[in-house]
């Protein structure tokens, strides 16, 4: 009984520990493109009901509940990902492209030991790596193919002389004398973006068991708002994560001295017989 | 026999409740829609002491008279009596996410008056929180953190198609053309509200259901999208609270060494033969 308002801070230290690390990673992640910044806030822990009342005939009148109610302190009650648009970096490079459009993300194949998974970034600078056959293909910077809308990779036949993607999200090829189109980027809407996971390297992937449809929607081209030569920056904002930082800090500090505090009483109780 | 022993007990155990109930505030100083419990002591009953004994009287018969005499009144100590939630306005905080909601009450036609969101806890009882910090669940549902429902008016579970959606500050949360006014409910005596832990109340001793905000013309209410509602603990008077219990529970470990050393000289002093 006497430990409980030392555990109540300890439970809530090791809580804003974690606070701390999703502060940590928001701003180590501050040039980031295409990075959403993680929120965090915290929940009050269970209550414990006590009965103190020996003597009920001497509480009448008594206007709240019987008995007193204890807590346990404070947990982190859930990391959020804000989704609101990160500022737009001109880069001047032909195949960085931002995404315009809240929620709307690129498709990436990415192959995992479970074979070829379908993940999402926000991320648009892509490059083009050569194939055996002579071909190129669209891919991001870990060399994982862009998804193009028929689902398969962005494949540009060699003997360009220049290549760029235009607002709709169109590979538009210059051979020659002539430009054409010659494929067509997939951009999907994230209906409820919470629900994706994270997978590190500014990808998201469909958390299992959930459907697909149920969370992503295809985007028709004419919708997708593309900017060329141009890429995403993080939506971090160093100064709500340095407020938060501090506010960490100090409630780490209130909760530290919580237990020192019940130790030096613990102290006191050991004197009683010295 | 030395009463005033297990007075100064009772007095560092109540002590030590009272730290517990400060040490759970100072862990939640940052939870969101935290409402500060304030701990009262209170005396145990009092005792009248008497004293008995006789009296002789002056004859030759040797008569004996019982007298007694009040001696004067005795608490046997103290106790934690009631730790009450305290239902002020916690400040308001901006976060730019659109599922956070605040409240902010405008004006009550009690004292005590307080206004709260309606959710459904595990076992599909209504419950009511101040903690607005919501989201979307992977069907689409208004959860809170900790994934209960956010329950409109006639107590069911609404439903957001995505996370693209307006709040009125009537409460009306708005999806796609279709309104629906979000659970409001008014408590005329939050003092009668009990914690039940994660941010959730319900009402104590007359038990039942809040009655509804909608249609009451006295009570004014406003609700903020895009904002929270901060814990309303004092971190600074939280920390005095604890100096003076702490300093208060040193008293009575005094007082209670006091008595010891009397003890001590019954039995060291007392039955000494030189």
């Amino acid at each position: 009984m006497i430990n409980r308002s030392m555990s109540q801070a300890a439970v809530t230290m090791g809580q804003l520990q974690s606070k701390m690390d999703v502060i940590g990673h928001n701003l180590s992640n501050v040039n980031t493109h295409g990075y959403k910044s993680k929120t965090s806030s915290f929940s009050s822990l269970l209550y414990q009901q006590m009965d103190n009342l020996s003597h009920y005939e001497g509480e009448a009148n008594r206007l709240t509940h019987d008995g007193v109610r204890l807590g346990t302190g404070a947990k982190l009650g859930i990391t959020n990902v804000d989704l609101s648009q990160g500022s737009l970096q001109n880069t001047g490079r032909a195949l960085d492209v931002a995404l315009l459009e809240n929620n709307h993300l690129f498709g990436l194949q990415v192959h995992t030991e479970n074979g070829m998974d379908i993940q999402y970034t926000r991320s648009g600078n892509f490059y083009l790596n050569q194939m055996d056959d002579g071909s190129m293909i669209l891919t991001n910077s870990d060399g994982y193919p862009v998804m193009g809308i028929d689902g398969n990779e962005v494949r540009i036949e060699n003997d360009f002389s220049d290549i760029s993607i235009d607002k709709n999200g169109r590979v538009v090829v210059t051979r020659g004398e002539g430009q054409s189109v010659e494929a067509q980027l997939n951009v999907v809407e994230a209906v409820r973006p919470r629900t994706l996971e994270s997978v590190g390297n500014n990808r998201f992937r469909l958390p299992d068991g959930v459907a697909a449809n149920e969370v992503i929607t295809d985007v028709v081209p004419q919708d997708i708002q593309l900017q060329s030569e141009t890429l995403e920056a993080s939506n971090v904002n160093i100064s709500n994560q340095m407020t938060d930082m501090l506010m960490a800090q100090r409630a780490y500090q209130f909760n530290a001295k919580s237990i020192s505090t019940s130790d030096q009483m613990m102290g006191l109780v050991n004197q009683l017989r010295s | 026999m030395l009463r005033g022993f297990y007075t100064a007990a009772s007095g560092m155990m109540a002590n030590q409740r009272m730290q517990e109930t400060s040490s759970n505030n100072m862990a939640n100083a940052y939870t969101t829609g935290y409402k500060a419990d304030q701990g009262a002591m209170r005396a145990f009953p009092e005792l009248l002491i008497e004293q008995m004994g006789t009296k002789s009287l002056p004859v030759s018969k040797d008569l004996k008279l019982p007298v007694s005499r009040d001696v004067g009144s005795l608490n046997t100590g103290v106790y934690l009596q009631e730790a009450v939630p305290a239902f002020t306005q916690g400040d308001i905080k901006e976060t730019g996410i659109g599922m956070d909601l605040a409240l902010v009450q405008k004006t009550t036609p009690d004292e005590n008056g307080m206004v709260f969101f309606n959710v459904q806890n595990e076992s599909g009882e209504i419950r009511y929180t101040r903690n607005g910090n919501f989201t979307v669940d992977g069907e689409g549902y208004l959860t809170t953190n900790q994934g209960y429902y956010v329950v409109d008016q006639n107590g069911d579970p609404i439903q957001t198609e995505g996370m693209e959606f307006a709040v009125s500050v009537d409460g009306d949360l708005s999806t796609g053309g279709q309104v629906n006014p979000l659970g409001l409910s008014y408590s005329s005596n939050s003092q009668d509200m009990v914690k039940e832990g994660n941010g959730l109340y319900r009402p104590g001793s007359e038990g039942g259901v809040l009655a509804e905000v909608r249609g009451n013309p006295e009570v004014r209410v406003e609700l903020k999208q895009g904002f929270l509602e901060n814990s309303n603990v004092d971190p600074a008077r939280t920390m005095t609270e604890m100096m003076n219990t702490y300093r208060s529970f040193e008293m009575n470990q005094r007082v209670l060494k006091a008595y010891d050393q009397s003890m001590q000289k019954a039995v060291t002093e007392i039955a000494r033969l030189r």
